[in-house]
């Protein structure tokens, strides 16, 4: 095959890009010299605007320089608990102690950390400590006072509940992790620190729950996320595309949420979570199919309603892949499946349309498509505009001017509500685009070319995996114990196991037998 | 080993239960009527012998020599040379039986429902699903049936109650007129269709947990036969004596459903719901077949020959028959015993020469 014979050229340059990048990444000392440091930062930060150095006297004695970045620290702590406190000079000058034990002993912040290299200061200083530096000193502090503006915490936009908490994920990742701390107070919650990204250096982090996860998984997820080399990474999508299973197929297959209710669940059930700062929908792996036919808000809905809505989406999702293409092959192929009355009344309407079933299905479905992404795009103001145009243009005059029939636009308008009731945006998208296939085969071939296509679909989702998962369990392979969670949605009280995902599992989640009654109350 | 895959015993028996009745349930009624009259419903019970037997006698050379195929257990039983002639001999009559399945497929669909359509757009489009699926592997293919079987078992529930209202029972009498003979008789074809169970040799070396492949084989040929059994019955209680007047009495009983005057003439979703079914059987022998050249060229990977047997497949299939007519005469009149050969003498003889040797070094 061609590409065995590219593939160790690819690896050769691979190693080539990676040891050049070692090399730039030379760990440099501290100079004792400050004067040094200091013009060794200035050229490195040259043309910075934002960079801020400060030279000042420690009691009055020492020089040292005080560095941060403008905008990203908190100035009025850093004047009153930093420089303030270090430039006093007391009656009782300890000339002789330590310069670090003085300045441990003056700054009143909780979190100071020794600084060594070059490098650790940029680090620092870009993720918003201020450093300390002394002259005579071969180490400087760093003063954790980060802070920056970010948006407050709000409902998320894309997954909206009727029940269940309110808040989504934000764009800053402590506020992200902090949120999942309130929730999961054990210490057993961990969260593994990573950068990626030459330039934007973004945080990235891995959490997990100790004891329920699979450690061979986290090691595979640590692993992929190592092997991204990029200059930057802008949200979890990008990352995202790096660490899949199959690049090539539509279908997702790491599921992104912006609920922080939703990531507990899953990190419960012993998934991992990829939170990357500057992003507010974190990645959850491993999952299957089902996960982007489940919303959160079937877990805290009384189980018969929550099971019935379930199945309601599974009819829409088949609805939302099959009804145009079904509804082409009916008409151009089967006529004799449907009831006369209904085939008379529906060969009227079609009587002025000059086009066949498969053209009328393909330039109401691409109109559709089209409405739908610009009114994705558009301000809210022209929001309006456009629905109105699709309503009376696509959905009168087109019909009266005898362009589509009218059963075509309830078939396109049935097509789109049920899309739309797919929890997951990532996995509508896919289904709403396998679409346009289906009708083709539909046209081509009648109920047998869907039949072949849905075959097609399946075999591919077969073929899928998500971090080892098949996608389709546990329907195919068969999980017993897993259906009550999928097919339906049982009982609390009866989802004792945890889904078996990969290799060792913590099995339950909680002890069986609470199934509540009124007489288990009297004893 | 070639295949990396692990399936486990339930996927093998979803993965052996449509191969065999997919086709089963169009023929067999019309052959067994044809001999057995009235008794036809008994018949597959007396042929799901030849199928628990095939079972066993494929269990058994498994366990003589596990971790291997019929392809490669043939070598080191005869010896090498003989081996590959019998090897040979076995799968050229699986890619020609898939031929004719493939092209039994066609005729159906095109005689029944696309009748303008070119036969070769029927068949290369399925064989072109086939080979994805066998490309995809073991694996895939026992997750996608275990996705269909429901589907495929649904269908056959969904005929059999919708035509109990048109039934009528007393097509069945006289039970057993003429004595067993009759029945036995229409045994003989259908107990071809069990012997096709030997495919599990194919399975077994790749079950996850080894000791369930018996049980779960005898669940599989038990299932076939209740299936056969109603499917076998419902035609002689809806057609009597003219059952074997029809090509495909099965199917044809579909279209006497109707329910409301709304869902009726429903056999397109009855043919687009047992595609699935074909869908499967063409894939266990298209596998069989990749699979088994594999191991007989001893090749290290079994994708590359994938599309090239696909394409062979496609090609036996249009020229092994000129007609459906010749297809129905070869498969009542020259197959079983083709298949006879294959399915059951071979590898019959086989484990007896497997057991002598076994005997003999010990």
């Amino acid at each position: 095959m061609a590409w065995n014979l590219l593939k160790p050229k690819k690896q050769k340059k691979k190693k080539k890009q990676t040891a050049t990048k070692q090399s730039k990444q030379g760990q440099n000392p501290l100079s004792t010299n400050l004067s040094d440091n200091k013009n060794q930062l200035r050229s490195i930060y040259q043309d910075c605007s934002d960079f801020i150095l400060r030279s000042f006297m420690i009691s009055g004695k020492h020089q040292a320089i005080l560095i941060y970045m403008d905008g990203l620290s908190n100035r009025e702590e850093i004047d009153d608990n930093v420089l303030s406190p270090l430039m006093v000079k007391t009656q009782e000058d300890q000339s002789d102690l330590q310069i670090d034990k003085l300045i441990k002993n003056r700054v009143s912040i909780s979190d100071v950390k020794e600084v060594k290299t070059i490098e650790d200061c940029i680090q620092l200083i870009s993720s918003g400590n201020p450093v300390v530096l002394v002259n005579n000193s071969k180490t400087g502090f760093s003063v954790g006072l980060p802070q920056w503006e970010k948006r407050s915490i709000e409902a998320p936009e894309a997954e909206k509940a009727i029940r269940g908490p309110r808040e989504g994920f934000v764009e800053t990742l402590a506020v992200n992790i902090s949120m999942l701390r309130r929730k999961i107070r054990s210490p057993k919650l961990k969260m593994q620190s990573m950068e990626i990204g030459r330039y934007t250096k973004t945080n990235v982090i891995i959490t997990y729950i100790d004891g329920v996860v699979d450690k061979t998984l986290v090691e595979e997820v640590e692993n992929r996320l190592k092997r991204i080399d990029i200059d930057g990474i802008l949200d979890s999508g990008v990352i995202e595309e790096f660490i899949e299973d199959n690049p090539y197929s539509p279908f997702p297959q790491i599921l992104e949420t912006e609920r922080p209710d939703t990531v507990t669940g899953n990190l419960l059930e012993g998934r991992i979570a990829i939170l990357v700062d500057g992003s507010p929908s974190a990645l959850i792996v491993p999952i299957t199919f089902y996960s982007f036919l489940q919303a959160n808000e079937d877990y805290y809905n009384r189980f018969l309603i929550a099971t019935a809505i379930r199945w309601l989406r599974f009819i829409l999702v088949i609805i939302s892949l099959l009804l145009p293409s079904l509804y082409v092959a009916l008409l151009t192929f089967h006529q004799e499946m449907i009831p006369t009355a209904l085939l008379i009344s529906m060969a009227s309407s079609r009587e002025q349309v000059p086009f066949p079933a498969i053209v009328e299905v393909l330039i109401m479905e691409i109109t559709f498509e089209a409405l739908r992404e610009a009114g994705l795009r558009l301000p809210k103001q022209i929001g309006s505009a456009v629905s109105i145009v699709g309503a009376l243009v696509i959905g009168e005059s087109a019909v009266s001017a005898g362009i589509v029939s009218a059963p075509m636009v309830i078939v396109v308008a049935i097509t789109g509500i049920a899309s739309f009731t797919i929890p997951r945006y990532s996995a509508a998208i896919a289904l709403r685009m396998l679409r346009f296939p289906l009708i083709f085969l539909g046209g081509m071939l009648g109920l047998l070319g869907i039949m072949l296509g849905i075959i097609m679909v399946i075999v591919h989702l077969s073929t899928l995996r998500s971090f080892g998962v098949p996608y389709l369990s546990p329907m195919a392979p068969m999980k017993y114990s897993e259906i009550k969670d999928t097919m339906m949605r049982a009982p609390w009280w009866k989802l004792n196991k945890r889904p078996h995902l990969t290799g060792e599992y913590n099995e339950y989640r909680q002890s069986s037998g609470q199934k509540p009654s009124p007489i288990r109350g009297k004893d | 080993m070639l295949e990396k895959g692990k399936i486990s015993a339930l996927q093998m028996t979803v993965l052996l239960y449509p191969t065999i009745t997919a086709t089963a349930i169009l023929v067999l009624p019309a052959t067994t009527g044809n001999f057995a009259k009235q008794d036809m419903w008994l018949s597959p019970i007396w042929a799901s012998i030849f199928g628990y037997l095939s079972v066993f006698i494929a269990y058994l050379l498994h366990h003589y020599y596990p971790q291997k195929t019929l392809i490669q257990f043939s070598e080191k039983i005869v010896g090498v040379i003989p081996g590959k002639l019998i090897s040979f001999g076995f799968l050229f009559f699986l890619l020609h039986t898939n031929g004719l399945n493939l092209r039994d497929y066609g005729e159906f669909v095109i005689g029944n429902f696309l009748p303008k359509t070119p036969m070769i757009v029927i068949i290369l489009s399925m064989a072109f699903v086939c080979a994805i699926t066998v490309y995809g592997g073991l694996e895939v293919m026992a997750r996608a049936s275990q996705f269909f079987f429901p589907v495929f078992v649904v269908l056959f529930l969904f005929i059999i109650i919708l035509l109990v209202p048109v039934l009528n029972p007393e097509n069945i009498f006289p039970i057993l007129g003429e004595g067993l003979t009759p029945s036995l008789k229409g045994a003989l074809i259908p107990s071809q269709w069990f012997n096709e169970f030997i495919l599990i040799s194919f399975f077994l070396p790749y079950l996850n947990r080894n000791g369930k492949g018996l049980k779960w084989g005898i669940i599989a040929v038990t299932l076939v036969m209740i299936t056969l059994v109603i499917s076998n019955l419902f035609s002689l209680l809806l057609f009597g004596d003219l059952t074997p007047f029809f090509t495909y009495p099965f199917m044809d009983a579909a279209r006497y459903i109707s329910i409301a005057d709304f869902l009726q003439h429903v056999e397109s979703i009855i043919m687009a719901l047992w595609v699935t079914g074909m869908f499967i059987k063409i894939s266990v022998f298209y596998y069989a077949v990749v699979i088994g050249v594999a191991q007989w060229l001893d090749l290290t990977n079994y994708r590359p020959i994938v599309f090239p047997i696909g394409f062979l497949l496609v090609v036996v299939s249009i020229w092994s028959t000129p007609s459906l007519q010749k297809l129905i005469d070869f498969s009542g009149t020259t197959w079983p015993f083709y298949a006879f050969l294959f399915q059951m003498l071979i590898p019959i003889s086989l484990l007896f020469i497997a057991i002598i040797r076994k005997k003999r070094s010990k």
